[in-house]
């Protein structure tokens, strides 16, 4: 930086210039001028700008200078297809998603996995109205404990649902829409679960804890 | 699928504290674009910055008992990101950011090839990868990102002056290479 710049060159050398220097002839310091046109302010002058030529062409300088790095900024960079997926494929391999075998049949096991039962569960869930959003996930209750025993052994800790055999308790956080009578949400969340679980996965005796702890208006939106 | 519902970052998080999965896969959801963008801009090809917005979102589950409730996850993420960034670049010799702002420049070799930009916008990409590591990641902060002064401060764990002041001489640099280029 070389101090004030006293007859700044014409031509292209111009902005060059006025980036090796620190103040413009009027005393305006070069770095706020820059910071301003950067952060899209150029046209707003100020009272000292309107009637300054200095200011004036070193803001026009700058507004065409920057430009690029605004065209830049604005165009869009999507995220790679995959990236949420290979995420949350290997959050689950620490949590350790294990299987649950629901069936003996004479052609084998069915298995389905438990995120899957809490899966289905959340997306029923969805269904009711006043349900604003629903997550499924393990329950720490005695059949979990069993269920993990049933399963030689295999540690789930944040398991989406506990299925032992063809039982299953789910845990599902609910928030809801508010005007909507919470228990009358609640109990219907808690038979379309059941109904969908027996009718898609084959599970005969579900317990479905609903918990509401959240209530959204439309403001919210 | 059913429209996503409008619930706050907030709530996704700690209903992913309790153990719910796919809550903190919308959390995921909403903020994986950003990760990868930002860490592409710091890191300057594909490959690196998605193994760094990978790391990071798994990081953040991670660490999700240690997120501090009155910070918000975007600003959490933008650290973490930032972080793993750093370490790329500078091969986990672990500098604080701030530190680095004296070091020489530490360009980025290779800026991702991206054959539907334009020029300007590739002038751009060079000139920013030719920045100190602490200067670009103020510019891609505030002036990519839009994030204010005091939240770079935040995700940078810096003063605002400072901020202001790494922005002051991030901007004469890559006017300069701009001038260069035009």
């Amino acid at each position: 930086m070389t101090g004030p710049v006293n007859e700044p060159p014409a031509g292209e050398r111009a902005v060059r210039h006025l980036l090796d220097a620190v103040t413009l002839p009027c005393g305006a310091d070069v770095d706020p001028l820059l910071e301003q046109v950067a952060d899209g302010h150029a046209a707003d002058l100020d009272a000292h700008q309107r009637d300054c030529v200095h200011c004036q062409a070193a803001i026009a300088e700058f507004a065409a200078l920057w430009a690029p790095v605004a065209e830049a900024a604005a165009s869009p960079v999507p995220a790679p297809p995959g990236l949420t997926a290979a995420v949350m494929s290997q959050i689950r391999v620490l949590v350790r998603d294990v299987w649950y075998t629901l069936q003996t049949t004479n052609l084998g096991f069915i298995r389905i996995a438990a995120r899957i039962v809490a899966a289905l569960a959340r997306d029923t869930a969805r269904t009711v109205p006043g349900v604003r959003v629903a997550f499924g996930r393990s329950t720490h209750s005695k059949i979990a404990a069993l269920t993990e025993r049933a399963t030689f052994g295999h540690r789930h800790p944040h398991a989406a649902v506990g299925v032992l055999g063809r039982t299953a308790v789910v845990d599902l956080a609910v928030a809801v829409t508010y005007g909507d009578p919470v228990h009358e949400v609640a109990r219907d969340i808690q038979q379309r679960v059941i109904a969908t679980l027996r009718n898609q996965v084959g599970l005969q005796t579900v317990a479905v804890n609903v918990t509401v702890d959240d209530i959204f208006t439309d403001d919210d939106r | 699928m059913e429209p996503e519902p409008a619930v706050g970052d907030g709530y996704l998080v700690a209903r992913a504290r309790d153990g719910y999965l796919d809550a903190y896969e919308m959390l995921v959801q909403r903020h994986s674009a950003m990760a990868y963008r930002v860490a592409l801009r710091l890191c300057g090809n594909h490959h690196d910055a998605q193994d760094i917005a990978q790391d990071a979102l798994i990081a953040a589950w991670q660490n999700l008992a240690r997120f501090r409730a009155d910070s918000s996850f975007s600003t959490w993420l933008y650290q973490i990101v930032t972080r793993r960034a750093l370490n790329k670049v500078t091969r986990g010799r672990g500098a604080d950011l701030v530190d680095l702002l004296d070091e020489a420049a530490d360009p980025v070799t290779g800026p991702a090839a991206q054959a539907e930009r334009n020029l300007a916008v590739d002038a751009v990409t060079d000139a920013l990868a030719a920045l100190p590591f602490a200067q670009r990641t103020v510019v891609v902060l505030h002036h990519f990102e839009g994030l204010s002064y005091a939240e770079v401060a935040e995700v940078t764990r810096s003063s605002v002056p400072a901020v202001r002041s790494h922005l002051f001489r991030a901007r004469r640099t890559l006017g300069v290479k701009l001038e260069e280029w035009r």
